[in-house]
């Protein structure tokens, strides 16, 4: 599904990704765990297409060259990202936006829009699932959110979006235990033979509730380690600093 | 131009049946104006608009006389369907229809003005221009107690009839004792190259409730300043909406003096500017006795090389102790040719009042760009959101609901 080959990163001729290879195959969970400035989040951005990196490498994802595609043909094609930061934004309804995104998807997938009363029952049932105070729908994106609150408005999204490829950023930094469950409720019951996941953390306390496939350890802009489940909890041990 | 002014105000006179005393005192206008001319930007409340070179540069030559005597079809498409309402009809400057259909006929008394109207907040030279040119002046008197049961709609036309000619038109507003009306002014230009000048007059008696709402939305290359002076007594409240986007250039102008106890002023406005226009929003609030209160939220759109400005006044007067004065403006450039500006000013007399004032501009986030477009939203798309949600708060301050709805379809916010 996701494959990348020799994928290096600058910013400002500062470099984050150099070296870095990464494959991800339909219906597997991968962890990437990494210190502070390791290139974690610079590894999502570059995923879902953010602008201001210069880059080199190749990744494909379904085979395609991902970097043809535009932020927005991304998401048509099933790559979600769960923000570190969710965005705050003045003025736009949350109700409003999660159904201009979704019939964008579903639009550009030839599938039919959904109208008010369809998209009102799936965002219902979604928001009952996660237990998303519905009410907090008709107010302003992530205007007056909680932290929690707007991590688990990212993984609403998810759900409703029903993506193929879904990257969570650090996804549990400002979770407390109960909301983590929640959240990590909400990823396991999307997961699937097709679904993949790309989970960034720095801890392992999410991987013991989403269990994932492989583990990769992220430091100096590479993955200097690959394992299996075990490798979070021997890295939980050992700390990044004394792991080499 | 003196030359061509003062032969056409004599064409104007010579074709109207102003009383002696309204001639005399046209003519002090007159005078005025000629002594004057247009305001420039030597000008302190003018120099981000210097309507004189722009009135040069976009029109040429004007022409200042205006057949009252002509009369104007009305075509009954342009009326409002949504909502049930009240019409004033002004094509060109001139008043071809009032019906007050929805209005009890002895709570509303409409009269002409005897005399020009001088009472005015401020004065600059546009207004002598308005009073040496403009017809009748009709007032319109909503009697103590009484509540407009529907909106007033002044539907202010101008048709293709008139070209690099200059329009001036008034209208009074008496609001007595624990009155309201709402109002929606909506210009309808189908002109070109005019230069429209507005003045509405508005006193408010004790306890009277003003709803104004200005809607400049039709893509038109007119030029135009509007003038609302608004006056309050003790415990009255002022509303001002201000949707300016369709005229190449207008100056809006809005003065209010706080004279009663408990009076308020609130003044909202939003620039949405594209190509290549230039729309001001001026403000003069005069606190000018104890607990009065006002404010303002303008905020401004502004794509490729348009430019927005506003210019917002507080005074506060020695005696207007326990003033609630706030205002704040800010400004989204979508271009780099984009220019917005920005004069707060606050002359304060009083030592115990609250006043503050803000002014903010910049792009659009990049970052909020990227979320949007992150969830499958096309660059537009995310960015006429965020549009919308800039400027959304503006227009959920109008206080009427069925008003609300109406202009917000009508401007396309939601």
């Amino acid at each position: 599904m996701l494959k990348i080959n020799n994928l290096n990163a600058k910013i400002q001729e500062k470099i984050i990704l150099s070296g870095f290879n990464l494959e991800i195959k339909p219906g597997e969970v991968h962890a990437i765990m990494g210190p502070n400035g390791s290139g974690k989040s610079t590894l999502s951005n570059i995923l879902s297409g953010k602008k201001g990196y210069e880059v080199s490498g190749e990744i494909l994802y379904e085979n395609n060259n991902l970097f043809d595609l535009e932020t927005e043909e991304r998401a048509h094609r099933g790559i979600f990202l769960a923000f570190q930061y969710p965005l705050e934004i003045p003025g736009v309804n949350t109700n409003i936006f999660l159904k201009t995104s979704l019939n964008s998807i579903r639009k550009a997938k030839g599938e039919k829009e959904l109208d008010a009363l369809e998209f009102l029952k799936l965002v219902k049932e979604k928001a009952k699932e996660l237990k998303f105070d519905e009410e907090k729908l008709n107010r302003q994106l992530n205007v007056g959110f909680s932290g929690g609150e707007k991590k688990k408005n990212e993984i609403l999204q998810m759900s409703i979006l029903d993506p193929k490829l879904s990257i969570l950023d650090e996804t549990d930094s400002g979770l407390d235990i109960d909301a983590l469950k929640i959240v990590a409720d909400g990823v396991n019951a999307l997961r699937k033979k097709n679904n993949s996941f790309l989970i960034i953390t720095h801890y392992q306390r999410l991987l013991d509730y989403i269990k994932p496939d492989f583990v990769h350890v992220l430091m100096g802009g590479k993955i200097i380690k690959s394992g299996g489940a075990e490798l979070a909890l021997e890295l939980e041990k050992k700390g990044y600093e004394n792991f080499n | 131009m003196e030359q061509k002014l003062k032969t056409d105000f004599d064409k104007f006179i010579s074709n109207s049946n102003f009383s002696n005393q309204e001639i005399k005192l046209k003519k002090e206008a007159l005078d005025n104006f000629l002594k004057n001319g247009f305001p420039s930007r030597k000008l302190e409340n003018w120099k981000f608009s210097d309507i004189n070179q722009i009135i040069q540069k976009n029109i040429g030559e004007l022409a200042f006389y205006n057949n009252y005597n002509i009369e104007n079809g009305i075509n009954d498409d342009i009326f409002i369907k949504e909502i049930e309402h009240n019409k004033i009809v002004i094509v060109n400057g001139k008043v071809e229809r009032f019906s007050f259909e929805h209005e009890e006929s002895d709570k509303v008394n409409l009269t002409t003005l005897d005399n020009i109207n001088q009472n005015l907040n401020d004065y600059n030279s546009l207004l002598s221009l308005n009073n040496s040119f403009s017809n009748k002046i009709h007032n319109i008197l909503v009697k103590k107690n009484y509540s407009f049961k529907k909106p007033l709609i002044i539907y202010q036309i101008t048709n293709e009839e008139v070209s690099k000619t200059n329009i001036n038109f008034q209208l009074n507003f008496e609001l007595e004792e624990n009155s309201s009306i709402k109002i929606i002014n909506l210009s309808d230009d189908n002109s070109e190259k005019n230069f429209i000048n507005n003045l509405f007059n508005f006193n408010l008696d004790k306890n009277a409730i003003l709803k104004n709402y200005k809607i400049d939305k039709k893509n038109n290359t007119n030029i135009k300043y509007d003038y609302s002076s608004i006056t309050q007594k003790e415990n009255s409240i002022s509303e001002t909406f201000i949707f300016s986007s369709g005229s190449d250039y207008i100056k809006n102008e809005v003065s209010c003096n706080l004279e009663g106890q408990y009076s308020s002023a609130f003044i909202n406005g939003i620039h949405f500017l594209s190509k290549n226009k230039h729309h001001e929003i001026r403000t003069n609030t005069k606190h000018l006795y104890e607990n009065t209160k006002s404010y303002q939220l303008i905020k401004s759109v502004i794509d490729d090389s348009s430019k927005s400005v506003y210019q917002g006044k507080i005074y506060v007067d020695s005696k207007a102790q326990k003033t609630d004065g706030y205002q704040l403006s800010k400004a989204v450039l979508l271009n780099e040719q984009a220019e917005f500006n920005s004069k707060p000013e606050l002359e304060i007399y009083a030592d115990d009042v609250k006043c503050s004032h803000g002014s903010a501009s910049g792009s659009l986030d990049e970052d909020s760009i990227f979320y949007l477009m992150s969830r499958g939203l096309d660059q537009k798309t995310a960015k006429e959101l965020l549009i919308n949600g800039f400027l959304l708060d503006v227009v959920e301050k109008i206080t009427d609901e069925e008003i609300k709805k109406l202009l917000k379809d009508m401007i396309g916010l939601n």
